[in-house]
């Protein structure tokens, strides 16, 4: 890991596009400001993290389907 | 020329046929899952309005998924950078044994655009959509 030390205001850039700002510091908190092109997603890691589990939960309950659990979910979907 | 060959699928042994029509293409991947970067969407015919997302990279990696609209009457996301009337939305669904405990992912809906078939998953920051969502009426 590559590891850097800047103070408040001083920025990295990653890549050609992606810069980083350290705006503030307190209390064992740091604020980043965070530029990068639209179509490059930035999530806190833990969200990222939580989303990256349930997709892999959802894969793995594919072994609970079975044509009963499929046809009660259609049912009360459709005369919902 | 326009090819539209059928093809088929192999999907928990089962085959179905599908179009060049119902590939989606994931450039960077379903979060988790970086390389799945090709998948067909299958509608459950007899069990709507549910579809098949198969990798066509990887023949272990299916997900079913539904278009939460259909489910959830309120739900509307918000797009960024994306037309409404050209986006087809999607949400993974985690099936149980138990069908009441089933659930669906409003928080990071795939957003397909229907013209070039490119999807993305989307990570909203709207703290009213959950990850793991009850089905309404359970």
């Amino acid at each position: 890991m590559l590891v850097l030390s800047r103070r408040i205001g001083e920025k990295i850039i990653i890549g050609n596009e992606i810069v980083v700002e350290v705006l503030s510091i307190s209390d064992g908190g740091v604020r980043l400001g965070i530029k990068a092109p639209k179509e490059t997603s930035v999530h806190r890691f833990e969200v990222f993290n939580e989303i990256e589990i349930a997709n892999k939960a959802a894969e793995i309950a594919i072994s609970e389907i079975n044509q009963s659990v499929l046809e009660n979910l259609s049912a009360h979907i459709c005369t919902k | 020329m326009s090819q539209n060959h059928t093809k088929m699928i192999n999907i928990q042994g089962k085959e179905h046929s599908y179009n060049d029509h119902q590939v989606v293409n994931f450039n960077e991947g379903l979060v988790g899952f970086p390389e799945m970067h090709r998948a067909v969407l299958i509608p459950l015919a007899e069990y709507v309005p549910f579809c098949w997302l198969a990798s066509l990279d990887n023949e272990n990696v299916r997900f079913i998924v539904v278009n939460p609209k259909q489910v959830f009457d309120s739900y509307q996301p918000k797009m960024e950078s994306a037309d409404e009337a050209e986006t087809q939305t999607l949400a993974l669904v985690k099936i149980s044994s138990d069908w009441r405990k089933t659930t669906v992912n409003l928080k990071a809906p795939i957003f397909i655009n229907s013209k070039t078939r490119s999807a993305a998953q989307v990570i909203l920051n709207d703290s009213t959509y959950q990850l793991a969502e009850s089905l309404p009426n359970t």
